[in-house]
């Protein structure tokens, strides 16, 4: 499973870093996203300081929805079947496609990080905090992306269905994340351990769920 | 008082409508299921 | 293929069900308003108790964990079977319906009590994101497809969904209790019950839990009609559209048709 994980991730790494789908379009709308959040809620930075974290968040998960749709439609139908047929172990496919969009999504969450901190001038306090929240919060996000993505994937309305399946469920993610990093930016007044918890508990259900659930939604009528 | 009135008539009158709807479509599909069974060569 | 109706014995039983959730329904709205005492703290208000957490349970645990085992045992090689991907849609779009009343009969109890139409409360916020998650269901539902790949879509969907319901529980009353300032909400919607109160509580869980039942049979039932018709339906509807068109000269070849295959 982990072999078959780590070629999946590898080809769709590498399919990335050709096509740079991620880095072209996604990156680039996260920004754009950034940019508009500050022209709602400015110009005076206290609003937007304020607001930051969960900012941070909402645009992540907005570019979750978009990292997902590339690595659906980065398999035609044919691929797709191919994939079935190879032989490799579907729980393996999973991770590695979720491994695949976490990296893309921690390449952005970077950059993100830096135009928030930039942008929105908020200081930091325990990046230790930042990082975990972060790291936690993408595995959770990829891989209940992954998932779904799978699910919806051969349809033709996956566009417009898939966001609608999606965002609702990584909800929590939002809520955790925001606070941990409320926290960390030495805003807000909760504690950042039920926070992270819940995060670590996200990441950990999907992914377990991912892992059981990838191979009976393959199965083809 | 009224938000109580309110609140029970929208709730039971909901639901109400609904339980209509779907008698009403059972029926529909009832008919049709015995008018194939009818026609049925 | 036949679409076998329904037993004798199930007919009955459903009806019976059927009634004595109008009878508790009707009892519960009587004894709700007319019979019990009003609260110490909320007065009369405290009446839509018996109306709101009821339909909450029945759309929060009743339908999403029916939804939920449903999906389950489909998935399941050992007992899948079209039965239980019929009773997962069923509880889903009932439990929809439920949601959506427990969001309205929450916001009504809120705003004589709160001041506002909508609050952030822990209840409310999730309930709201599982209304959604259930659209999302049917919305899935309806992708035109072939009825086993769309069963398996569905029934992971429920259980994504599902897995999800006491997690996004714990992250909203964390969002909530550990927030510091939240706090012209305090008035709960839950009051202490007793005496007659705890009665007719309890009545009107025992009331919207058969109206439930009830309802998951009738919709089942119409699921299965449904799929077994798909084909007879839309040649139906084609018929009726032609004879439309063309009064005259369609329906007379129709007409005739119809008297021939009928014995």
């Amino acid at each position: 499973m982990w072999r078959d994980g780590v070629l999946v991730a590898g080809k769709d790494l590498r399919i990335e870093l050709r096509s740079r789908v991620v880095l072209n379009q996604v990156a680039p709308f996260s920004v754009v996203v950034l940019v508009l959040f500050a022209l709602a809620l400015g110009p005076s930075r206290a609003p937007i300081a304020q607001a930051a974290p969960g900012l941070f968040w909402v645009t992540l998960l907005f570019a979750t929805v978009l990292a997902v749709q590339r690595s659906v439609a980065v398999e035609s139908t044919e691929a797709r079947d191919g994939l079935r047929l190879s032989g490799l172990d579907p729980a393996g496919i999973f991770l590695g496609k979720t491994a695949a969009v976490a990296v893309e999504l921690a390449a952005l969450e970077v950059l993100l990080g830096a135009g928030v901190l930039l942008f929105y001038g908020v200081h930091v306090r325990s990046v230790a905090t930042l990082v975990a929240a972060a790291v936690f919060g993408t595995l959770g996000l990829a891989a209940s992306g992954t998932l779904y993505g799978a699910l919806a994937g051969g349809l033709r309305v996956r566009e417009t269905l898939l966001p609608f399946l999606l965002l609702p469920v990584v909800a929590p993610v939002l809520l955790a994340g925001t606070r941990a990093w409320q926290a960390a930016l030495g805003q807000g007044s909760t504690g950042t351990d039920p926070w992270m918890a819940l995060l670590v508990v996200f990441a950990a259900v999907y992914l377990a769920l991912g892992v059981v659930l990838f191979g009976p939604l393959q199965e083809a009528a | 008082m009224s938000y109580i009135a309110a609140g029970y008539a929208i709730a039971l009158g909901t639901l109400g409508v609904y339980a209509l709807s779907l008698v009403r479509r059972r029926r529909r599909l009832e008919a049709l299921a015995a008018r194939v069974e009818r026609d049925r060569p | 293929m036949t679409v076998a109706p329904w037993s004798r014995r199930t007919t009955l039983v459903v009806r019976a069900v059927g009634i004595a959730a109008l009878v508790s329904v009707v009892a519960t709205l009587w004894l709700g308003i007319w019979v019990t005492p009003p609260d110490q703290v909320q007065h009369d208000l405290v009446r839509l108790v018996y109306v709101h957490p009821p339909i909450a349970w029945v759309a929060l645990y009743l339908a999403f964990g029916t939804a939920a085992l449903a999906s389950i045992l489909w998935l399941w090689r050992r007992t899948r079977s079209p039965m239980w991907d019929r009773l997962a849609a069923s509880a889903v779009e009932v439990g929809a319906v439920f949601t959506a009343l427990t969001l309205v009969t929450g916001s009504i109890w809120g705003r004589p009590t709160w001041g506002v139409w909508w609050a952030w409360d822990a209840r409310l916020t999730s309930t709201a994101l599982l209304l959604v998650m259930l659209l999302g269901y049917l919305a899935l539902r309806r992708v035109p497809g072939d009825p086993d790949a769309r069963a398996r879509r569905c029934a992971v969907a429920a259980i994504i969904a599902a897995v999800d319901v006491p997690i996004v529980h714990f992250s909203v009353v964390w969002w909530r209790t550990l927030h510091q300032g939240a706090t012209v909400l305090n008035a709960n919607l839950s009051p202490t019950i007793h005496g007659s109160m705890a009665w007719t509580l309890l009545l009107g869980f025992v009331a919207f839990t058969l109206t439930f039942v009830w309802m998951l049979a009738q919709r089942m039932r119409i699921e299965t009609l449904s799929q077994q018709l798909e084909g007879a339906e839309l040649d139906e509807a084609l018929q009726e559209r032609w004879a439309e068109g063309a009064p005259a000269a369609a329906s007379a070849p129709a007409r005739a048709g119809a008297a021939e295959a009928a014995p």
